[in-house]
């Protein structure tokens, strides 16, 4: 039990698949030297859209992807990214659900847009209609490729349930969608069920990726991507002057929660106490945060309220930082009226600027980040800030990474939606003075 | 159980479905015996994108929600940004909210304490999946492209509105009732497929007890309706033909619904002061995975077992406290059966009067626990425990199971409603009427 008699709660296992590296290690060490994951879209072909750029996933194994290979069939590709890196969390932390333990395991996720795929479109496309006009009788022709594993991996609830049969995990299980703050709510929801001893481990985190087709045409229509189709390792620039839109991203990220007093009873290694969750709505318009940062505030103070500490007390902020001109500002001015005098003492970065968006598994992710920013003093570099915007004037790391020590960290999400979630992680030294 | 002496109340529900948009009406239908479940036929136009007649298709039964979107949402700028299934859970939204009052008193406060009051109401809602139809925006652009993709991509926006990814957002409904009611706390959008809307209930209790919030606006909204998820679900041999029986030894699958619910949670305290009429009380829930893969459940029903006991431990309460069990009882061969299995592993011989609901108004799928629990607190109320109208001769493998055709009188006030989904979910909520 922490100071206000809730249950600490230690992060003890962290995986990661993202557009800068397939493990944790290799993302984390692209990330401290500002190493961009943007490139022109290989997946498909992307050059008749406006934004041809995007961070793949690269390289990755597919086939070896979490722990049964038959459970691949059913998986999208976020979801082989979500059972890759749940596979690394697991191994970290040097533990699994067992026969006896399952039904005291949780499992939270922050899952990805629900579109269907471009080539299952294309079948419809093919066989249900006339002129493009859908015929919804034809679809019950004998020749109609109807493919029910197609129908189970596209369930809003998919990614969970591989998950949870990857990994034999039988107690509390959800999956929240709130867009790009999916990955920061989902955490927020597993320390809560923790809290509340409703489990005593939660596997926790987010994946997603609509780099597809459909996914990016989607944005495309809104105009949210950045469109330096020459500069995809330039495209993303949060708080820059001369930003344009973000770089989509994808992967996955995870965390293994448990009971502290477990943790240290077993020796884990613990990476960071996770202290606190805010979550709030900003109620204003269904893109876009405030420009006075009204939402954000609030989700920031309740999580520093939620951990027990003030804004003195936090080091670094991962920021959400989305390379676009009106969360980045709404960002900012509620990271400045929230830290006031200490704004040029608290070190803020996004490392979106080297990832891209990875939507719902954003936060995730970015929880991630903030764990490994705490286990070896580093405040990853806020990368390709070249003409900072003056209505962004927070203390950005800039250059490259700094050495400092981290006593707290601070991750934000903002999603489409309204939806703002922060997490509070704490040194895990800082608890045993 | 709530570590706080705080009770959470229920202090107003509203509800769209086949059976009606006010809950006296979906309870009337209920009460005669009438299910709205029927064939139906869409004509292309401003509720429906494509002409479907039903009578084509082999179980082409379902029940439909009748009002048209106007009715439902009267800004009529908000129709190009969202699904008609978001329609159902803003619909429900502002039926509960109205219905409760618990948003009065900011008309008369200063803004100060307005803004600190928006900051502690919190909205968690319970959205289904994307629809495959909400896609079809894009078949003129790939018929026209002939399978090119970067004629696709070029074309893109001159065929296929700019909305089309906030249209089908699936945070949407949380969104906008956010939007028009300024709830600006703890939110979610729980996305459990048919346990998403139960779920957005006891996470809504869970954060007044946690202190995170003092009111909440429980959401749940869905609509599978559409032809590519009724043959996917028909190829899975999930639907029936005719009117679903739960628990029947005949019952053949289950019959889609759609439409929302939502429901009011406050401080009991809080619900005194104001003198809003009470609806009934949470009392606990339990959340449980079999681990099972997408439709394949525990043949022991082992993982509902552990879940109804675990809300029965939150919520203090002892297997003959319940009075009644709304059960998930989806009308198909696995689920009804694992789920009578389990009921009877924690009851023994002493089940207590069991319902379900989803002969009346189909199967709401991600909207399906809330619209539950909302009928299953109207027959507390009223002291009945309806009875399946579908229903002739009892799963020999549950034998004795307590369901019937007929209503039977409630003894007690305390009730279970029990939620099922794809992935092996289970969700039990433990509920108290309101007083008679």
């Amino acid at each position: 039990m922490n100071g206000e008699g809730k249950r600490r709660i230690a992060v003890t296992g962290i995986g990661l698949v993202t557009p800068v590296g397939n493990d944790r290690e290799s993302t984390w060490s692209a990330l401290q030297k500002g190493k961009s994951g943007g490139a022109q879209i290989e997946n498909f072909d992307a050059t008749g859209f406006s934004t041809t750029i995007g961070a793949e996933v690269k390289d990755f194994d597919r086939e070896n992807a979490g722990p049964c290979r038959k459970l691949l069939k059913g998986a999208s590709r976020a979801h082989a990214y979500a059972l890759a890196a749940a596979e690394e969390a697991l191994k970290d932390a040097g533990i699994a659900p067992n026969e006896s333990d399952s039904h005291r395991w949780g499992l939270a996720v922050g899952a990805g847009m629900m579109s269907v795929d471009y080539d299952d479109l294309k079948v419809v496309e093919d066989y249900a209609t006339e002129e493009g006009q859908f015929c919804p009788d034809r679809l019950l022709s004998d020749d109609f490729p109807a493919d029910p594993i197609n129908f189970c991996r596209w369930q809003s609830n998919a990614g969970l349930t591989v998950l949870a049969k990857a990994f034999g995990i039988r107690g509390y299980a959800t999956s929240v969608h709130t867009a790009c703050a999916s990955g920061g709510q989902a955490i927020g929801s597993a320390l809560k069920a923790l809290r509340r001893g409703q489990c005593d481990k939660v596997l926790a985190g987010g994946f997603d990726s609509m780099l597809n087709p459909i996914g990016i045409s989607g944005f495309c229509l809104l105009g949210a991507l950045s469109t330096d189709n020459d500069n995809p390792t330039g495209a993303s620039r949060p708080f820059d002057e001369t930003r344009n839109g973000f770089l989509l991203g994808e992967g996955a990220g995870f965390l293994v929660l448990e009971d502290w007093s477990n943790a240290t009873d077993r020796g884990a290694t613990i990476y960071a106490e996770l202290g606190g969750d805010g979550n709030s709505l900003s109620c204003y318009r269904i893109t876009d945060s405030p420009p006075d940062g009204d939402g954000p505030i609030q989700a920031i103070e309740q999580a520093l309220k939620d951990a027990g500490i003030t804004a003195e007390d936090i080091d670094y902020v991962n920021a959400h930082g989305t390379s676009t001109q009106m969360n980045d500002r709404s960002e900012c001015a509620a990271i400045r009226k929230v830290f006031e005098s200490r704004i040029d003492e608290v070190n803020v970065s996004s490392t979106k600027s080297c990832m891209g968006h990875l939507i719902a598994a954003a936060g995730a992710v970015e929880a991630a980040v903030c764990c490994l920013a705490i286990r070896d003093s580093v405040a990853p570099v806020n990368a390709n800030l070249q003409h900072r915007d003056p209505e962004c004037d927070v203390n950005l790391v800039v250059n490259e990474s700094k050495s400092v020590k981290i006593r707290a960290a601070l991750s934000n999400s903002l999603g489409f939606g309204g939806s703002n979630s922060s997490l509070v992680f704490l040194n895990p030294e800082r608890g045993e003075k | 159980m709530n570590p706080s002496s705080e009770r959470i109340v229920f202090t107003g529900s509203g509800i769209v479905c086949g059976s009606g948009a006010t809950v006296s009406e979906v309870w009337a239908r209920i009460e005669s015996g009438e299910s709205s479940i029927d064939k139906f036929r869409w004509e292309r136009g401003r509720v429906r994108r494509y002409d479907w007649d039903s009578s084509n298709w082999p179980c082409g039964i379902a029940a439909e929600v009748k009002e048209d979107n106007r009715t439902l949402v009267p800004d009529r700028k908000l129709h190009k940004t969202i699904s008609r299934k978001d329609m159902y859970g803003i619909y429900a939204s502002e039926q509960a909210i109205k219905g409760s009052g618990v948003l009065t008193c900011r008309e008369t406060m200063t803004d100060a304490s307005r803004n600190s009051f928006n900051d502690r109401t919190g909205l968690i809602v319970g959205s289904g999946g994307a629809n495959y139809h909400d896609d079809y925006d894009f078949l003129p652009l790939i018929h026209e492209a002939k399978g090119d993709l970067t004629g696709f991509g070029r074309e893109l926006s001159n065929q296929v509105t700019p909305m089309w990814l906030l249209r089908n957002l699936p945070n949407n409904v949380l969104c906008h009732v956010g939007i028009q009611w300024q709830l600006k706390g703890t939110n979610a959008c729980i996305t459990n497929q048919c346990a998403s809307s139960p779920m957005a209930v006891a996470e809504s209790a869970s954060a007044i007890i946690n202190g995170e919030a003092d009111r909440f606006v429980a959401v749940g909204h869905d609509s599978v309706l559409e032809p590519e998820h009724m043959l996917y679900y028909e190829t899975l041999g999930l639907l029936s033909r005719e009117i679903p029986k739960p628990f029947d030894a005949s019952r053949s699958g289950t019959v889609f619904g759609e439409g929302g619910g939502a429901i009011i949670l406050e401080k009991q305290s809080d619900a005194v002061e104001r003198g809003a009429e009470v609806i009934g009380e949470f009392l606990g829930f339990g959340s449980t995975c079999e681990a099972t893969g997408t439709v394949e459940l525990n043949p022991t029903g082992e993982g509902l077992r552990r879940a109804i006991e675990e809300a029965l431990e939150n919520a203090g309460l002892v297997p003959s406290d319940v009075g009644m069990i709304c059960a998930h009882g989806n009308g198909t061969k696995a689920s009804d059966l694992t789920e009578g299995l389990a009921i009877e592993s924690v009851f023994g011989g002493n089940i207590p009067p069991v319902t379900a609901f989803k002969w009346a108004y189909g199967h709401l799928i991600g909207a399906a626990g809330i619209v539950d629990l909302i009928m299953t607190l109207e027959s507390l109320k009223r002291g009945i425990v309806p009875g399946v109208s579908s229903f002739s001769e009892v799963d020999s493998q549950l034998a004795d199971f307590p369901v019937g055709r007929t209503h039977t009188k409630l003894e007690g006030d305390v009730a279970l409603v029990i939620c099922r989904a794809f992935g092996g979910l289970n969700v039990v909520l433990a509920v108290r009427g309101a007083r008679r």
